[in-house]
């Protein structure tokens, strides 16, 4: 286990020294004999967990340190140690809040030890929870930012939907009726398909990585038969190629995710006139590695927006209905994975994804 | 007694079929010269810069809040840059399935923003929006 880091700060030359001579062994020691000295150690070590000051500094009072340094550096546990029976002082330290404990000199050296171990018992507290406040507060965001998505992306969709079907009440034509049907569906497969994204979060959010063989030639047919006849309608030809020379293991339910969220923006993101269209799929598992290739000549993503597409609820084109979900959902399965995602993509010449999954090579069990 | 005028509409929204309702509501009260839906806002913009309408009555604009690239504020933030010759000649409404607070409280930041209306358009809240302009 690392040594606790301890800065104790003394004007007498003597008191550092035994100091650290006693406790060398047990703690990591940093003395210094000035204040200033003190807050160059503090700056070059914010992993200083207990600071000891003496009370009587020249230039200026223990309290009056620990005051000084408290907004910079929030974190280390503060202990004073006086000679002088300076309870004014002392209590004035404590009740500002400014000190953990406080030690009589001349100090034992159980006094030290008992003090330095209860004061790093709160510093791990302290830190474990604001790094679970840290935690909380994202979570909040995000609890935040998917509240208002949901009211809005949920909603949309059903409330079109009531206004066609007052519309549709009122018509005659029965053509028209069937374009207001036609459209009602749009609006409705817009609805499922935001129910499954939100499934897919909600899965990569909460769920357990399972670690388990992945042949991607079965896996690749599962996702891409549903883009093949899709494909075959829209006259967009679909090419995959899969090379798997090892075993691989890794989270099927997420490479799902990515598989079928890359293909679908793929076939979705096409240039309505283009007469050559086409989505190339290579995947190469090699040393335990899968190097998949997703490669449309699609309507490309403008620069601009590359950086914002893997953002949760972004959506770079009007084209066609999307959640803004997907790969928000792609990268934070990578994410879970330890894996990568480069585009590389230009207006009106295509996209190419090109992701990275390190695999295991054995399951987890 | 309200005059019997003849407004034109512009629709600005990214689902086509809220286009589509939008455009048979307003046709159906009567009170419609023209409708012009986009379901991109930047070709709205576009259409109202190169556009110039003579119409004597402001023509009315609903536009939808949140579209891709971009939505409702923006462009209300970019149409009110425009020559106040041009934007003087159009009144804008919001219109939004969203029951977001914070949405319905920054409608009150945009000077050009007449109204906030809900989803989905019924001829009664157009036909007191007409009534009104």
């Amino acid at each position: 286990m690392e040594k606790i880091k301890v800065l104790y700060i003394d004007d007498e030359q003597n008191n550092l020294n035994s100091f650290k001579a006693t406790f060398r062994f047990d703690y990591a020691i940093l003395i210094a004999a000035t204040t200033a000295q003190a807050h160059t150690y503090l700056q070059e070590n914010p992993d200083i967990r207990i600071i000891l000051c003496d009370q009587r500094m020249p230039d200026k009072t223990g309290v009056q340190f620990f005051e000084e340094i408290r907004n910079e550096h929030p974190e280390p546990i503060r202990m004073l140690i006086t000679g002088y029976t300076d309870i004014e002082s002392v209590i004035e330290g404590i009740n500002r809040g400014h000190i953990f404990r406080y030690i009589k000199k001349p100090w034992t050296d159980t006094d030290i030890k008992s003090a330095i171990e209860e004061g790093n018992k709160f510093y791990l507290t302290n830190s474990l929870l604001s790094i679970k406040n840290a935690e909380l507060q994202s979570a909040y965001d995000e609890l935040g930012k998917f509240a208002y998505s949901v009211t809005h992306d949920l909603r949309g969709p059903l409330l079109s939907v009531l206004g066609a079907l007052q519309i549709a009440e009122t018509v005659d034509d029965p053509d028209e009726v069937k374009e207001i049907l036609g459209m009602m569906g749009v609006a409705l497969t817009k609805l499922d398909d935001y129910i499954t994204s939100l499934h897919e979060y909600y899965s990569l959010k909460r769920g357990k990585l399972v670690y388990e063989e992945i042949d991607f030639n079965t896996i690749v047919k599962d996702v891409a038969g549903l883009f093949r006849i899709a494909g075959s309608m829209e006259q967009i030809k679909f090419n995959v190629e899969v090379s798997q020379q090892s075993a691989y293991y890794s989270d099927i339910v997420s490479i799902k995710i990515i598989l079928n969220n890359l293909f679908s923006n793929a076939f979705k993101y096409q240039r309505k006139e283009a007469t050559d269209k086409y989505v190339d799929v290579k995947i190469d598992v090699e040393n335990g590695n899968a190097v998949i290739f997703v490669k449309d000549n699609g309507i490309g993503i403008q620069e601009e927006h590359i950086d914002n597409i893997f953002t949760m609820f972004f959506r770079a084109t009007s084209q066609d209905t999307g959640s803004g979900f997907g790969l928000y959902n792609v990268k934070d399965a990578l994410n879970k994975l330890n894996g990568a995602i480069e585009v590389k993509s230009a207006i009106g010449e295509g996209t190419t994804f090109k992701v990275t999954i390190p695999g295991r090579t054995h399951g987890s069990k | 007694m309200v005059q019997n005028k003849k407004q034109h509409f512009i629709v600005i929204d990214d689902s086509k079929l809220d286009c589509f309702i939008a455009e048979k509501i307003i046709k159906n009260t009567g009170k419609c010269e023209s409708v012009i839906s986009f379901q991109i806002a930047k070709d709205a913009l576009a259409y109202i810069k190169a556009n110039n309408t003579t119409s004597t009555n402001p023509t009315i604009v609903l536009v939808d809040i949140q579209m891709p690239v971009m939505n409702g504020f923006q462009f209300v933030e970019a149409f009110e840059q425009l020559p106040a010759a041009v934007t003087s000649k159009y009144s804008i409404f919001i219109i939004s399935s969203s029951i977001n607070d914070d949405d319905l409280n920054r409608v009150h930041n945009y000077k050009s923003i007449s109204q906030f209306l809900n989803k989905p358009l019924t001829s009664n809240n157009l036909s007191l929006l007409i009534s009104k302009e």
